[in-house]
């Protein structure tokens, strides 16, 4: 990396806080967008996802695990191999990254920050609801969370009748539920009351009973259930085992697994969402980046700043949209992280206003309690 | 006294268990010893399981994956031979009915209910191939037996425990000034050091810092596992002198001196008695018997009982016990997928685990399916209790366990494999009616839902009354 900090800023964000917002009503919005949310828990490291290219101080501190071939994203920028359908996607400008970016946490710890990313608040476990579910409830959009996971994300709660797609392995007459459905009384019900509406107004699609280990059947579901245009708004995706702690690798090795699982989850949707693709946006969600630094079993420790990847016919451009910190030791967060100069909420928060056809000032102060977060739909999506 | 708190604090009352005159005394006089594990199979040590690990992961990684290196077709059935021959599918089946044969038939309930509780505060999560030889066995042999000592004892064994420094990656983590970090030019793992700190002691509310866990992974440089070329990563841990950071170190404001392995114990004696460490336990044992947001009040007494006994597991478990007992009938408790199959196992004597006989292995092919079945059950409902995901373990929060999807599992259990499980003299429907007269205040009303399915006795009939039954308001949660 050749270049210094501030040749990577791109647009300034104090002109489009005058700009203010026009909601267009066009053709265009009456279309359905959807908002896809993949969860990388464990710390997603952003380096080895989309590696910064020729950094004498990486290179040094990352001798085990420096990644031989990358694919090629910009002079500055390089993309895993495994992480092969976004860099289709970016020769036709529906694929980009936010890099050195991350939530305002920089405590390393996996509970609390997964707690933080998903709530978007300063302390942890302090808030039971998720943006997305405030997000969704704030714009009057109800029964339109969809969750392929067991149980329900933290990220999508606060929003009533959220849905999940996990079945078990033989069909369930859901209609002993009726049997039971009065006995639930009380406060102290009411959660598993509101679960078994849901469930008794779930469509018929999802009334089967597949293999659930099988992730590809589940995103196949996922991608129909979108596609459709009375169908789910917004999707989360969960995703586990980016902590690599040890034998974290490279081309190939555990960080590389599991960004094949990412490739993936994206890959299905793209294929499968047909047309709906032009109006989804897809994005990434993790604790924290991953330390500079291999340790002692090759792998690498809780950091700060990370990554975020981004799908989409919502996407503006192809780009790596960042205020690059750089890598020197003085430059790192607490001397061994790659620093965060974006608040990933303010991707989350305009990811929302765009796909929710929603002011961006109305979300920030609805769901991330008035938190100073540029809108950065101008630069990063298609409004 | 509602028949409720057999379930709150054990397993509900088996068909020949009857209610206590003493309900509290009845629970409370299990706590003082350790009761024998019960299962008439195998129980095989936690050592003899660590041989069956080395002897999988040597002939996979060194042998199999050297010799098929051309050939991916030939590895792959290389590989699974070995799986069988080292017991790696077959394990994990055994333990989890270990687990279930104890908590079904122990003559003290109250006590297993806590060994599930510690099992989970000291997690083991899914890593490597520890729920496939070594968690089971570590439930067994070093949580079990810390149960009638201290908190600080359990927290020493846990943090020792060949099962956690695996888990927790110890045994990459070098003093970069010791003999072996200068001579490889090595550095510490914090990982082990951070969730003991978090998970196992103070929590975050302790407030340290960055230096803390820097300070802390030094003090635990050098526990590792011994390393041989044949046992690989399987051998005992011990304290390697050559891998221990020299020097003073200061946790949370503490110095620790110079000390080798001692520094250890002195800084666990002092993270596990703690106030705080002692508050956020106290809370989670509340969290799991009485209500998921327990009050001070509620805790304090636990607290109390704490102190009092210098960490006595013996005396906070009786303190937590009576406190579940004060709060039986204001409080309610949602129980997770595991603990409610536990209860209706109990409750309806159900036909699982298998038998002895039947889960005897001979090495030879994969295990049945009939051998796979409550491992199977329990990854459906979602609840495989030595795969939780993270080293946090699974929640003891209701949101986390109510799902469209996570509530229709339990419907699926109870509805399509549990008639499976029911005995062959227990399908009467006078047998339902006399479990639930035993367990349930409100049976009768409970009844006459079930009333119009009485004269079947067919699976799908038995699966309409159970799969009303089991998911009751009354029965999901306490």
């Amino acid at each position: 990396m050749n270049c210094t900090r501030r040749n990577f800023l791109i647009g300034g964000s104090t002109t489009l806080f005058l700009s203010g917002y026009f909601p267009k009503i066009s053709f265009a919005s009456m279309q359905k967008k959807n908002l896809i949310i993949i969860s990388l828990r464990g710390g997603m490291d952003g380096l080895t996802a989309v590696p910064v290219i020729g950094d004498k101080s990486l290179k040094k501190l990352r001798k085990k695990l420096i990644l031989e071939d990358v694919l090629n994203l910009n002079s500055d920028f390089g993309l895993h191999p495994k992480l092969e359908i976004f860099h289709k996607l970016w020769e036709i400008n529906q694929a980009a990254f936010v890099h050195a970016t991350n939530i305002p946490y920089t405590g390393r710890s996996h509970f609390d920050g997964q707690n933080l990313m998903e709530t978007g608040a300063h302390i942890p476990y302090k808030e039971k609801t998720g943006w997305l579910g405030r997000g969704l409830l704030a714009s009057n959009i109800i029964g339109k969370g969809l969750a392929i996971s067991l149980p329900m994300p933290l990220l999508l709660r606060g929003v009533p009748q959220n849905n999940n797609f996990f079945p078990s392995p033989d069909f369930v007459e859901t209609k002993l539920i009726d049997q039971i459905y009065n006995e639930f009384k009380g406060e102290h019900n009411e959660l598993i009351k509101s679960t078994l509406d849901t469930i008794k107004q779930r469509p018929f699609s999802m009334q089967i009973a597949t293999d659930s280990e099988d992730r590809k059947k589940l995103a196949l579901e996922a991608a129909k259930q979108l596609k459709d245009q009375s169908g789910p708004r917004v999707a989360v995706f969960d995703l586990d085992g980016f902590d690599t702690h040890a034998a974290q690798g490279g081309v190939d090795g555990a960080h590389a697994d599991e960004l094949e699982e990412i490739n993936k989850i994206v890959t299905i949707l793209y294929e499968n969402l047909g047309q709906a693709f032009d109006n989804t946006l897809i994005l990434t969600l993790t604790e924290f980046g991953r330390t500079i630094k291999q340790n002692g079993g090759y792998g690498t420790e809780h950091g700060y700043g990370s990554a975020i990847l981004m799908a989409g016919g919502l996407v503006k451009k192809s780009q790596v949209y960042t205020d690059w910190p750089g890598l020197k030791k003085k430059e790192l967060f607490e001397g061994r992280d790659l620093n965060s100069t974006i608040d990933s909420r303010a991707v989350y928060n305009s990811a929302m206003s765009v796909c929710f056809n929603q002011d961006p000032e109305f979300l920030r102060k609805e769901v991330f309690w008035g938190d100073e977060l540029p809108d950065l739909s101008q630069e990063l999506f298609k409004i | 006294m509602s028949l409720k708190f057999y379930r709150r604090v054990a397993f509900g009352l088996s068909p020949n268990e009857k209610q206590d005159k003493d309900p509290l005394n009845w629970a409370l006089s299990q706590l003082n010893t350790i009761p024998d594990l019960l299962w008439p199979g195998s129980i095989p040590s936690e050592k003899d399981l660590r041989k069956k690990y080395g002897e999988w992961v040597y002939g996979d990684r060194e042998v199999l994956r050297k010799k098929y290196k051309n050939d991916k077709n030939a590895y792959k059935i290389a590989k699974d031979e070995l799986r069988i021959k080292t017991g790696e599918r077959y394990f994990e089946l055994n333990e989890h009915a270990i687990r279930h044969f104890q908590t079904k038939y122990s003559a003290q309930p109250v006590f297993e209910r806590f060994w599930l509780f510690w099992g989970n505060h000291f997690a083991i999560s899914e890593k490597d191939f520890l729920a496939e030889f070594s968690t089971g066995p570590y439930q067994r042999e070093i949580i079990r037996p810390n149960m009638v000592k201290t908190f600080e004892d359990m927290v020493l064994s846990v943090t020792t425990s060949w099962c956690m420094i695996h888990h927790l990656d110890n045994s990459e983590s070098f003093g970069p000034n010791s003999k072996k970090g200068m001579e490889w030019r090595e550095t510490i793992n914090e990982n082990h050091a951070r969730e003991l700190l978090e998970l196992h002691t103070v929590s975050p509310n302790a407030g340290y810092t960055q230096e803390d866990v820097i300070q802390l992974a030094y003090i635990m440089t050098g526990w590792s596992h011994k390393w041989s070329r044949k046992n690989l990563e399987t051998g005992d841990v011990w304290f390697d002198q050559e891998m221990h950071q020299k020097g003073d170190k200061v946790v949370l404001g503490v110095k620790y001196k110079n000390d080798a392995k001692r520094e250890l114990t002195k800084v666990i004696h002092d993270l596990a008695t703690h106030p705080i460490c002692i508050k956020f336990v106290s809370t989670k044992l509340c969290r799991h018997f009485i209500t998921d947001e327990p009050t001070e009040e509620m805790i304090n007494p636990v607290i109390e009982a704490w102190n009092n006994s210098n960490g006595s597991l013996v005396e906070i478990h009786k303190a937590v016990i009576t406190q579940a007992y004060k709060y039986n009938e204001t409080t309610h408790k949602f129980h997770p997928p595991e603990i409610w199959l536990m209860q209706l196992s109990r409750m309806f004597d159900l036909n699982t685990p298998l038998s002895a006989k039947k889960m005897e292995y001979t090495f030879k092919s994969r295990p049945t399916n009939k051998q796979r079945q409550l491992s199977w059950i329990l990854r459906e409902i979602g609840n495989s209790p030595y795969r939780a995901k993270q080293p946090n373990g699974w929640s003891d929060f209701e949101v986390d366990w109510v799902s469209p999807e996570l509530l229709l599992r339990r419907f699926w259990f109870a509805s399509i494999e549990l008639p499976m499980l029911i005995k062959p003299g227990n399908k009467s429907h006078d047998f339902i009616l006399a479990c639930l007269k035993n367990n349930f205040e409100d049976h009768e009303n409970m009844a006459s839902i079930i009333h119009q399915f009485r004269f079947g006795t067919s699976d799908k009939d038995l699966g309409r009354k159970y799969g009303v039954i089991c998911n009751l308001p009354g029965v999901l949660k306490i």
